[in-house]
């Protein structure tokens, strides 16, 4: 006879969902796919499992059996850019959209994963101001559409804007990394420093200390990427800090916060990025950004803009009238 | 309604003292009775916590915002904005070793490679430790306390300790010496994530008025 299986909840970092739970997710997930539907996005579902190196050092993987490096999806906009560049190669503009798992490593040297429910939105083909409000605006729909009309938040940022800077400032790898790490966290004192240990005085190193910044209202916002560009030392920066703007303004109707220092995502963000609140959840409940260079590395070269939305942290939190 | 996480331990006379200077008392004097939740004014309270719970309190949004030290940050590896830095609460992070021992009179890590066998350091940080070493390429045995860690190296439990230095006199009265600075600590403010966007208009004349 086989043993019993030892361990008999579930791994940490997963779960199982019964009855009202499941129920609640499906609810949510109706709720969302709708409004993806109706905006003319197209469901596509990939599979549990990809070649390695699809995903970055957050994947979980395994040797297959003739020794080839394999994942468990740990992220679906590299597996819908790897279908967008392949099958559908040159389709201008594709809208696309996915629900489902990933899992992934809780860092790069720790073997403990976890599993998280997404669902999401990518626009293909499409560079420019309008395909970014039209992102920006449906990830908010998406929110109203679980019930989160007023208790969430928006807040607009640009990695392409921070990416600039490093390189104008000639910073290294190290140095980027310690900057993007004291912006992130909007350590002002700790940025100071290193600016002044390790930035030479001029446009670059202003601009870097203004991403950390505190976050301005809509109406507000205008006055800081106003700053932002005049000390844009490239005009690769100034091209990233126009295009926040213009996303911005295109965006109209939308409540939306500009954030500098909203440099966090995962590492094929070139341009805005933005971040998901909602009251209740401790951790942003969503995010996304414009990712030009990652159908590339599928060999069609398009500009592609999306979102996902972390239905663990939102589900809870859904109210349907 | 904000909530703050105020430390127990010798940082929170301090801290109080800033954030009555930024116009948030707490209704009753923290310590007198056994609450551990005081509110101050009708916006915000404090809630008391040991030191190095501070920071997951701050990251799993049970509070706002919190302080403590950049070990108790860096240690609990929680994710957190740390907007401000106090630059009270000042002490380093530091190897030390006994006096006359290979590693506490040449102070080169090389030393650990003579030893022929991965170098043995006690801490109450042993992730901070393990980084520092990762990143010097040196392995290390660590051992893990929750007190007297000086003892550790004094009795051969270990060849090394790491642990916070603040005049350096319970070092030199127990026969150790300071072979390498891990990390200058302070006291930072910390802030979640979502709270410092969702409670914005509460949070930044607050953050304003402390720094």
């Amino acid at each position: 006879m086989r043993p019993l299986v030892e361990p008999k909840a579930p791994l940490p970092g997963t779960q199982d969902l019964l009855f009202e739970a499941a129920r609640r997710l499906r609810r949510c997930e109706a709720a969302l796919c709708a409004g993806f539907e109706q905006a003319g996005y197209g469901e596509v579902i990939p599979p549990a499992i990809e070649a390695a190196d699809v995903f970055g050092p957050e994947a979980f993987r395994a040797l297959d059996r003739s020794g080839k490096l394999i994942a468990l999806r740990a992220d679906f906009t590299a597996q819908v850019a790897r279908i967008a560049a392949t099958r559908l190669a040159g389709m201008s503009p594709l809208r696309l959209y996915y629900r489902g798992s990933i899992v992934r490593r809780i860092s790069p040297d720790t073997g403990p994963v976890y599993e998280r429910l997404q669902a999401g939105c990518e626009l293909v083909g499409a560079s420019g101001a309008a395909a970014d409000a039209e992102i920006l605006g449906l990830a908010s729909r998406s929110l109203d559409a679980l019930g989160l009309a007023g208790r969430a938040r928006i807040s607009l940022g640009s990695t392409g804007y921070f990416s600039a800077l490093a390189e104008a400032a000639g910073a290294s790898e190290r140095l980027a990394a310690a900057l993007h790490d004291a912006v992130d966290r909007k350590d002002l004192p700790g940025l100071r420093a290193l600016c002044e240990q390790e930035v030479p005085a001029g446009k670059a190193r202003d601009a870097i200390l203004l991403l950390a910044q505190p976050p301005r209202p809509q109406t507000a916002a205008n006055e800081m990427l106003a700053r932002a560009e005049a000390l844009a030392p490239s005009d690769d920066a100034r091209q990233m800090v126009q295009r926040l703007s213009a996303a911005l303004a295109a965006t109209r109707g939308l409540e939306l916060e500009v954030d500098l220092g909203e440099v966090r995502g995962l590492g094929y963000y070139t341009g805005i990025v933005f971040n998901l609140y909602a009251a209740g959840s401790p951790r942003p409940v969503g995010g996304g950004g414009r990712y030009d260079t990652l159908l590339g590395r599928f060999g069609d070269p398009r500009p592609a803009v999306g979102f996902s939305l972390d239905l663990d942290a939102l589900v809870p939190l859904a109210e349907f009238r | 309604m904000l909530t703050i996480a105020l430390p127990k331990g010798r940082l929170q006379k301090p801290v109080l003292e800033r954030f009555a200077a930024a116009g948030i008392r707490p209704d009753e004097e923290p310590g007198v009775s056994r609450k551990l939740i005081i509110s101050a004014g009708p916006a915000a309270r404090f809630v008391i916590l040991k030191d190095g719970d501070v920071p997951l309190y701050v990251e799993r949004g049970a509070a706002d915002l919190g302080v403590c030290g950049l070990d108790q940050v860096l240690e609990s590896g929680a994710d957190l904005l740390t907007p401000i830095d106090f630059g009270f609460g000042r002490c380093r992070l530091c190897l030390a070793a006994p006096r006359g021992s290979k590693l506490g009179s040449q102070s080169a890590l090389g030393e650990a490679a003579e030893l022929g066998r991965s170098l043995r350091v006690a801490s109450k940080y042993p992730r901070l430790t393990a980084r520092w070493f990762a990143r010097r390429g040196v392995p290390v045995d660590l051992v893990a306390l929750s007190g007297s860690v000086e003892l550790a190296a004094v009795s051969g439990l270990t060849d090394a300790i790491v642990d916070l230095v603040e005049s350096g006199r319970t070092l030199e009265e127990n026969g150790l010496v300071v072979v390498d600075e891990l990390l200058q600590v302070s006291a930072r403010l910390l802030v979640n994530r979502a709270a410092y966007r969702l409670k914005l208009e509460a949070l930044l004349p607050l953050l304003e008025r402390l720094g």
